[in-house]
């Protein structure tokens, strides 16, 4: 089974007041195994609210979402935190790092939620800290690293689990070019190891780097590269 | 998660924030330490109540002209007139269920001794006293029924006027003088009491007794006496011998009012009863203290909810349930509350052992208040967390992660 998201006329309406915003207007996509995604588009777009629907923070208006096959509308609260905790892997713009516990710690705590034992949690967190080059920091808290260091935590934080899919809003957003840069190869280097993963960019030399772009424009897809590319 | 993850993630979240989860947990650990000093020293407080009640004597009566508050305190005339050593007498004589009956007056005044000068109360009273009151000459002799027949001067003194006034020195036979007023009395010391503490009314270490007789005539000019202190002749003779002595005093002043008759065991009962009132509202108050302090715990979880709330949306994006983090902060509030309970009740353990270290008084720890203030501060810990715990569960991720 290589479909890992199959997303088909999502929508999502938020009640405000007597006003409706109509943040997406009924979206379809399909997500193969092994892709890297940039999604695009200008501020308010639809973008983070995509994301979270395809994560399972948010539940779509209307329209149908498959994750590898299973009807996330059908799943109750519960449920979707176990997909959320098996299935994805969540990077953030600003981080969202435990500032009081450690690196370590830190990548730890997925796994605790997927009831694994202390030694074997260890064991993977020093092995996806390693993997994003942090294993000389396994100690620090986040105040004691840099942006980068951060966001490789996180990355580190996301993969632990070893998801189906990992999924980030804006990972370089708070970074400098540099340090972006390296973010960026990270990401590569993890889709190269058969890693799907789907980010939003502003950044068009983010955008670049990846395999496909999906573009938004007031809650709907206005361009998707694969589709110009591969599919059409 | 299971619950040692959720234990263990709880404290350690507690003690990254050390000065606010003890600041939180003061209240807890006010009223636990309250709760555990305050009902020590009043179990403390009320044994020794009890136990000076029952120094008093065995099977006492206790007979007396009650003060009426109509009279602004004083005390009634006509029932003052009947308290008199005939009213003894003849009461030791009718009244079948009571062995004894002591009458005593009391007065004060300064006794002198080469120089020394100590201020005493003196009791009058007759040679069945020591038996009455289950107290006893150390040296020396007690009243004999000649020095009340001839109201002899002389006196027995209470331990402490022996060794304020005459230390190791033994003071039998030598002269003192007992001044009222502008009038001097000399009397010779023919015995000196045992030692008996602090009992309910007074230290009797600190009386000095002479003949009744003596005391009414020349010392005070008085015809009436101020107690009798009678002797049932059993335990169980003990009430019905308060009737026998009510019907009698009934019958001489027509009236129940104006005299009390109290048997030792209506004292204890009623040292008893008032003593467990006292603790009960000092329990109360600290009681009320421990909610207060729960509601301190519960503000304080209610902050840390809203202040991380983005750590809630990232614990939930990464696979918390909502009965995860209803742990979380339920384990949270239980683990600050019995923290301070713990806390709480070394500290009033302590404020208990100063209590009776410096102040003297007794106290006694009783494993069931450690017990029942301990559980009623998990109690408080886990009420104030439940509410916050929910806020907490219920919180939408992506509002939550987007959270300033
Ligand atoms: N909770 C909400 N209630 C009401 N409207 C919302 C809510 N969340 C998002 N919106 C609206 O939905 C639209 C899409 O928002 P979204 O956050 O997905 O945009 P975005 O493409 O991620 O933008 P940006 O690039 O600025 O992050 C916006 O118009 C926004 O105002
Ligand atoms: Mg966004």
């Amino acid at each position: 089974m290589n479909v890992m998201i199959e997303a088909t006329k999502l929508t999502k309406v938020y009640q405000m007041g007597d006003e409706q915003v109509h943040a997406l207007r009924g979206v379809s996509f399909a997500v193969q195994k092994k892709d890297f995604i940039a999604i695009m588009g200008p501020s308010g777009s639809g973008k983070s609210t995509m994301l979270h629907i395809i994560g399972c923070l948010d539940r779509p208006t209307a329209g149908e979402l498959f994750i590898e096959g299973l009807n996330v509308q059908e799943a109750g609260g519960n449920k979707l935190a176990e997909i959320r905790n098996q299935k994805i892997g969540f990077v953030f713009q600003n981080f969202n790092l435990m500032a009081k516990a450690t690196a370590v710690e830190n990548v730890e705590l997925p796994l605790i939620y997927a009831g694994i034992r202390k030694r074997e949690r260890r064991q993977r967190a020093l092995a996806a800290l390693e993997r994003v080059g942090l294993s000389d920091r396994i100690k620090h808290r986040p105040p004691e690293l840099s942006g980068g260091q951060r966001q490789r935590v996180a990355i580190a934080r996301a993969m632990v689990t070893e998801p189906a899919f990992i999924l980030a809003d804006e990972p370089t957003g708070a970074l400098d070019t540099t340090t972006s840069g390296q973010i960026l190869d990270l990401f590569a280097e993890l889709n190269d190891e058969g890693n799907t993963v789907i980010l939003i960019t502003h950044d068009p030399t983010v955008a670049q780097r990846t395999h496909r772009i999906i573009e938004l424009l007031d809650g709907r897809i206005t361009r998707d590269s694969s589709r110009n590319g591969v599919g059409a | 998660m299971n619950i040692l993850e959720t234990m263990r993630s709880a404290l350690w979240s507690l003690q990254s924030n050390k000065l606010r989860s003890f600041l939180s947990m003061l209240g807890i650990i006010i009223g636990v330490a309250a709760v555990v000093g305050i009902v020590s020293v009043g179990l403390g407080a009320q044994s020794s109540v009890l136990d000076m009640v029952s120094a008093l004597g065995s099977n006492l009566i206790m007979i007396s002209p009650a003060s009426t508050v109509a009279r602004g305190g004083s005390v009634s005339g006509d029932a003052v007139d009947l308290f008199t050593v005939d009213l003894a007498n003849h009461m030791q004589e009718t009244v079948h269920n009571m062995s004894l009956v002591v009458p005593q007056v009391q007065g004060s005044g300064l006794l002198i001794y080469e120089g020394a000068n100590l201020r005493a109360t003196l009791v009058g009273t007759t040679p069945s006293y020591p038996e009455v009151t289950n107290y006893h000459v150390q040296t020396g002799r007690f009243l004999h029924e000649l020095d009340v027949e001839n109201a002899t001067p002389v006196v027995i003194l209470g331990s402490r006027i022996a060794e304020n006034l005459f230390g190791q020195a033994n003071p039998i036979g030598r002269e003192l003088t007992y001044v009222v007023g502008d009038r001097r009395h000399s009397l010779t010391i023919i015995g000196v009491m045992e030692s008996k503490g602090q009992v309910l009314m007074g230290n009797y270490d600190s009386q000095v007794y002479v003949p009744i007789s003596y005391a009414m005539e020349r010392i005070l000019r008085t015809q009436t006496v101020s107690t009798l202190m009678a002797q049932a002749i059993s335990a169980e003779a003990a009430s019905t011998a308060v009737g026998d002595a009510e019907f009698l005093l009934y019958s001489r002043l027509g009236t129940t009012d104006g005299f009390n008759v109290t048997s030792q065991d209506e004292m204890l009962e009623t040292m008893g009863d008032v003593a467990f009132t006292l603790q009960l509202m000092l329990a109360a108050i600290g009681g009320i203290s421990l909610v207060v302090g729960g509601i301190g715990v519960m503000n304080i979880m209610l902050v840390s909810v809203s202040e991380r709330t983005r750590e809630i949306g990232t614990r939930k994006a990464l696979g918390a349930k909502r009965r995860d983090l209803l742990m979380q902060f339920i384990v949270e509030s239980l683990a600050l509350s019995t923290s301070g309970g713990a806390i709480g009740m070394i500290l009033g353990v302590l404020i208990a052992k100063a209590v009776s270290d410096f102040g003297g008084w007794a106290t006694s720890i009783e494993g069931p208040a450690l017990a029942i203030a301990f559980t009623f501060s998990a109690l408080v810990g886990l009420v104030a967390g439940v509410y916050p715990a929910m806020q907490a569960a219920k919180l939408d991720p992506v509002l939550a992660l987007s959270h300033e």
